[in-house]
Formats: C-alpha cells, structure tokens, sequence
C-alpha cells in the first residue's frame, strides 16, 4: 500500500504518525528561503559600503556572508520549530526521525550536508536520494536523521448538521462509526447518486435502499457524533 | 473499477501530498514506467538525430515538443498497476492511446497543467465540450499545485541534463568546451551530441515522476469528490457483517463436536488454575536468586591498562587553580616583563603559557577517552583446576616421573596418568604462561599448546593428552614402556631446567 504517511512507535506504546514531504514543496521552500537570503545579503552589501567594499566593510561583508549561508537555516530550524521562512510558508518543518522537534546537532549535519546534496549542481544529489527512499530524505537528513513533514491544518472545521440522530442497530467497531461520520460531513460534497450508491452497499445496517438508506446513514453519523 | 485492489492509501490529502504520493508511485513502479517513456522515443529520437546529426538540437526540440504523446504511455500502465494488475510494456505499447492527440500537440501543448488534465483525456477519453465540463469540475482548488507540478518538473528536467553533462565533464580530463557561467554560449558539434542525450535521458528519467504526481493529483480529486475512501471503508463493514452472519462448513460441522468434547473434558477434571500452589512461586524465586549467587554465573577478572593519575577527584571539572595564579603572577609581574623584554615578548610568554595550560586541562579534561586509545589487555588468573585436576606448583611432588613411576608400579594406573598429566599441565601454566581456562577441553589445551610454536613439546603433550585421553575416558591401559618413555620426555621438556 503506497502511502505518504510516517509512523514511529515511541517508548510507552504510543504511535505516531506524520505525512512526510517530498521535493516539489520543499524545492519552493527552498527557493523562498534563498530569496529572502539574497535580501539580507544585498541590504548587508548595501550597508558596508561606506566602510569600504575592498576593507574593513568587504571583510565584514564576507564574514556575514559565510554566517548567513552556512548558518541561516540552522538559526530557523532551533527557534522556530523546525521551520525556517519558507518552510513555514508551506506548512512544513524539520523533526527528528522519532518526530521529537530537531536538535543542534541534526540541524547542524543536514545543514553542512547540504554540500554534497548539491553535487554535482542544483542539487542533483539531494533530489535523486529523496526520490530514492521511502521518506524523501536527502543525504543531510540520512547523516543526520531528520525527515521533514507536514504540519498544516487540513481539515476544514466540520459544521454539526441538522440531522435528527438515530441510534444504530447494529454494533460498529471505531473506524467503521468514523466512516460513517465522514460519510455524514463529507455528504455536501458528493453528488446525490453516489451518496445513494454509498449507502446501497451498507443496506445490511441500514435496511434501506435509495433515499432513505443515505438518510438513515446521516442520521447515524449524527448520532456517533454525539447528537443524542 | 474494483477499489479493493487499489495500491494505494485512500484518504483526504492535500494537493501537496497528492504530489509527494505520486512520486511514491513513480518510485515504486519505476521502472515499468521509465521502459514505457524511453521505449516508444527510442526509434524516433534514432531516426531525427541520424537525420540532423550535424545539429542535433533540432531532433532535441522535436522530441521535446511531442513530450505530451510519450507521457501517454507510462499514464495508461500506471492506471492498470493502480489496481495491482502487471501490465506487459510491449503489448500495451500497441495500443497507445493517439486519443485527441493532435490538440495536444498543437494549442494545448502550451498547458500549464497537462499532467492534471490528461487522465481525462487518456483514461476517460472525454473530448470537446464534456472535457472541458469535467476539467472544470476537477480543477478546482488544485490548479496552482497542478501549475507548480509543471513548474518544479520542467525546471528539473533541464536541470538534471545540464547536471548530467557537467558530471560528465568533471569526470574527463579537459573538457569539451562548456562554459559553466554564459550558459551554454557556443558548444563544438561533440558537446551538442552529449548535451542532446543527456537531455533525452533526463526527459525519459522525469517524465514518470512528473505524469504519476499529476496522476495522484486528479487521483486526489476523484477520491474527494466520489469518496473512494468511504466506500473502501463500507465495503470492508459490509465484508466483515456478512462473515460474521454466515458460518463456514468447516464452523457447521465442527461446533456441535467440540462442544460435546468441552462438555466431556470439563465434567471430570479440576480447572488448572487450582493445582497452582502460591508457595512455590516465592521458594522457586529464593532458589533462582541462590542459583544466581553461585560461581557459575558472573566472572571475575583483573584487568589491567594505562590511565591518568587521579590528582582531584572530586573537582574534576574546575580549570586548574595554579594555572591562575600563574597567570596573576605573571600580570603582577608585568613592568618587570615589560622592562625586561618589552610588550611583544611578555604578550608571548603568555600566550605559550595559556596554550600549555589549554594542553594540559584538555588532557586531564579527556584523559578518560584518551587512555581508551591506549590498547588495553586483560591479564587473567592462571587457572587453578583444570579437569577437576588440581594444577597449582605447590600440589606437585618434587621428583614427578619417580613418583609416577612409583604408583604405576604399584598398579596405581590411573593415579601415576593423572599425576603426570596434571603436572604437565601445571609446567605449562607456570613456564610457559599457557593461557588455559577452566572451559577448556584436553585437545583445546593441546591446541593452546601446539599455538606455541614450540615442536617437540607440542607433539610430547598431544602424545600425553591421547594417552590420558584413552585411560580416563576410555579405560583403556597403556603399555608400561609407553609411561616410561613419557616420563623421560617430561624430564627432557617440561622438568629440565626450572629448578
């Protein structure tokens, strides 16, 4: 089963799970954090002038330079959660591979590593790893074992329908009851032939066809949803 | 449509999971789909570059440009390996959908979203106006993941063919004439060539990837709008309700029986539970602690290797005081520095001062990890028994062949053997510091021995162990000769010259 989803059990029996991210947002994060970098850089290059480019200023120049691209993303990934500007734009972040948030030093290897994922250029090497395991980790995150997820709120907010409830005859096991429940919210955004074609195949539960099996399927939902 | 087989995880994603799970799909069905773009571009891109082989750019472009006929193929075997079918790349090659082909080619090569929009015309061969209803519908909040699909997979791929030819370069000696920095300004005919391959290759490499992301994209959006997962969830309830409701045979004929039997076991015999006694459980614990207690679990053995002086151990973090006081002194001290040598040198003196210090903390500081570097050895007890044969010099008799002689006389087989062989033994612990251990077995300590290299002692003590080997274990007498002539070989080799 192809699947994007993470899942790690940590000490204590408790399991996690995280949808991992591949390149397409990651290359737009990436291109956002260089943009905002160039910025930086060109204001920094702007303020030295007058120190002078080819003394004091040009030195102090190059020092920031070398802090801001070796160092930048690192800052971020600590302060911030894992997430550095571009990053938090697209609702992703950096974590270590036990989903615990990245430390010091994992930042520091996937940071430096980014080298060698930019072999031979526009980080070929980085891509191809990426696309080359299961969780879209590139070489930094290997050496280091860091992986980058999704962090956005997906789900919409469900509003509670005005669905009479009615309670279910027959015993339904947890994932089978949030079925259900998806089927109730999910209803507004099928069209009114698949929602009967839905329901036909629960006639066993519902003992109703057509119509009424997709009524007293919502009616269901909203009693699982605790309309009682 | 039987989403039952379905290969992958049906559930609400967003438009950029859609994507990262259609790369998941490219990578598992990687190389079908990379056979399916490469193969049908072969011939042509065979024929163009032997027609334009003095500008091969020219077949470049063309091949570019009918991009939107080679994704077909990987589409239509991607959409039968979904549901876990194994298609053959040849025979699907035959029937290449040329669907709507020629729009394709022409206007809606400039799309911006071809990825997202050809399932609808590979797979649900719509055209004209229902297309256009049904990309409407599908589109919706999708097109700008579907646009940065393209975006990301066109700037890849020539990317990827500019990175092939430079990792080519960097692996020539000289180099056929790119310049890294004015872009690709004037290539000879030869940097074309690799240009042109490397680019047809990163076309063949990318085209998976980028097809199957817009493939999980419009995958994404039928699993919204038909909730393909809700239906994967009813029909496994409505699976699961029926298998409850119906029997198997096996179940019918076999219920009545096993009640009967259950009914026939239970009647007469007490319930296990019974003939626990909680006594048991408190006295075994005492015994397993006993037993744990005992010599034969645990070692013990001295080791030795090389560590620190131990000066302070208690403030073992703190930087060394009089390294402070130096450095006051020296500050104390400083016109009498300053009218002896002047700034610079007394500057130096501290400097060499302060890194000696650094040195010397940094030492003790790690001297735990540095002593490691030093190769330790365990240097372990001689064993004192051996075979339940005491082998310690002081239980031996001083003249041991006269004494061994003595009892076999006597008719003391066993005993004269024994003493002989234990001796043997003890001579090897105690000149030759044979590193024998109470696990040992009497050919393991006749190895040992031999792996001292030294010839006629080894033979001699194989001689011994094969005769006492024979006696003790085999019962079996040795000629009287055979002991005498063993107990002068013990004077020539183990007895000699110790004393």
């Amino acid at each position: 089963m192809l699947d994007t989803a993470y899942r790690v059990e940590i000490p204590g029996g408790i399991h996690l799970e995280a949808q991992v991210v591949g390149p397409i947002p990651r290359i737009f994060a990436f291109t956002i954090d260089l943009v905002i970098r160039g910025i930086i850089l060109a204001a920094l290059s702007i303020a030295s002038i007058p120190l002078g480019l080819d003394g004091v200023g040009g030195g102090f120049f190059l020092i920031l330079l070398f802090v801001i691209e070796w160092l930048y993303p690192v800052l971020f990934e600590l302060l911030a959660r894992g997430q550095t500007p571009g990053k938090k734009l697209l609702g992703i972040a950096v974590v270590n591979d036990d989903l615990s948030p990245v430390t010091l030093g994992s930042s520091l290897v996937r940071n430096l590593l980014r080298t060698v994922d930019f072999l031979p250029f526009f980080y070929l090497a980085g891509v191809v790893t990426m696309l080359s395991n299961r969780h879209f980790q590139r070489l930094g995150d290997l050496a280091a074992g860091t992986l980058v997820i999704s962090i956005a709120k997906s789900a919409q907010a469900a509003s509670l329908e005005d669905v009479p409830p009615l309670a279910p005859v027959t015993q339904l096991s947890r994932s089978e009851q949030t079925a259900i429940v998806e089927f109730l919210q999910r209803s507004a955004h099928l069209s009114q032939p698949r929602q009967q074609e839905l329901a036909t195949i629960l006639e066993g539960i519902t003992h109703q066809a057509g119509e009424d099996g997709v009524e007293r399927l919502r009616r269901h939902g909203a009693w699982y949803l605790g309309m009682r | 449509m039987n989403l039952d087989k379905l290969q992958i995880d049906a559930c609400m994603r967003s438009g950029w999971q859609a994507l990262d799970l259609g790369l998941l799909m490219a990578r598992a069905w990687f190389r079908t789909l990379f056979v399916a773009s490469l193969l049908p571009m072969l011939p042509l891109a065979i024929a163009l570059l032997t027609v334009f082989w003095k500008s091969p750019f020219w077949a470049l472009f063309i091949l570019w440009w009918l991009k939107p006929f080679w994704e077909r193929l990987p589409l239509f075997l991607a959409s039968r390996l979904l549901f876990g079918e194994r298609p053959a790349v040849w025979s699907s090659m035959r029937s290449l959908p040329l669907k709507d082909i020629i729009p394709w080619l022409l206007w809606r090569r400039f799309s911006l979203q071809r990825a997202f929009d050809n399932p609808v015309t590979v797979l649900e061969d719509l055209k004209g106006r229902p297309r256009r209803q049904r990309l409407r519908v599908l589109h919706g909040k999708y097109s700008d993941v579907a646009l940065s699909n393209q975006f990301v997979c066109c700037c890849f791929e020539w990317l990827l063919a500019f990175s092939l030819v430079a990792l080519f370069d960097f692996f020539i000696p000289g180099s056929f004439g790119i310049h890294y920095y004015d872009g690709f300004g004037d290539l000879t005919l030869t940097g074309e060539w690799i240009f042109t391959l490397a680019a047809i290759l990163s076309m063949a490499l990318v085209i998976p990837f980028h097809s199957m992301a817009g493939f999980a994209l419009y995958l994404n959006r039928r699993i919204e709008l038909e909730a393909w997962d809700i239906e994967i969830s009813f029909r496994n309830i409505a699976h699961r309700r029926r298998q409850r409701q119906r029997p198997t045979p096996a179940q019918v004929l076999l219920l009545p029986l096993l009640v009967l039997v259950t009914a026939l076991f239970t009647a007469g015999t007490p319930g296990y539970a019974e003939a626990f006694d909680g006594h048991e459980r408190e006295s075994a614990a005492e015994l397993i602690e006993q037993v744990l207690q005992g010599e034969d679990f645990g070692q013990e053995r001295v080791v030795r290797k090389w560590r620190f002086k131990d000066w302070s151990n208690d403030a073992e973090e703190a930087f060394p005081e009089w390294i402070i006081d130096f450095l006051a002194w020296l500050e104390a001290h400083q016109e009498f520095w300053q009218g002896w040598s002047g700034a610079a040198s007394w500057l130096k003196i501290l400097l060499v001062a302060l890194f000696g210090g650094l040195l010397f903390y940094l030492a003790r500081r790690y001297r735990g990890p540095l002593s490691r570097l030093v190769k330790s050895r365990a240097i372990e007890d001689p064993a004192e028994i051996l075979f339940g044969l005491d082998v310690t010099p002081e239980s031996l008799p001083a003249d041991v062949p006269a004494q061994v002689m003595c009892l076999w006389d006597e008719g003391a087989s066993r005993a004269a053997l024994s003493l002989l062989y234990r001796a043997s033994l003890s001579r090897l612990i105690d000149r030759y510091q044979v590193a024998f251990h109470g696990s040992h077995t009497e050919v393991e300590c006749a190895s040992l021995v031999q792996a001292r290299g030294i010839e006629s002692l080894s033979e001699y003590f194989w001689e011994l162990t094969a005769v006492w080997r024979r006696l003790a274990y085999g019962h079996r007498l040795p000629a009287g000769d055979t002991v005498r002539a063993l107990c002068d070989d013990w004077t020539r080799e183990l007895a000699s010259d110790t004393e």
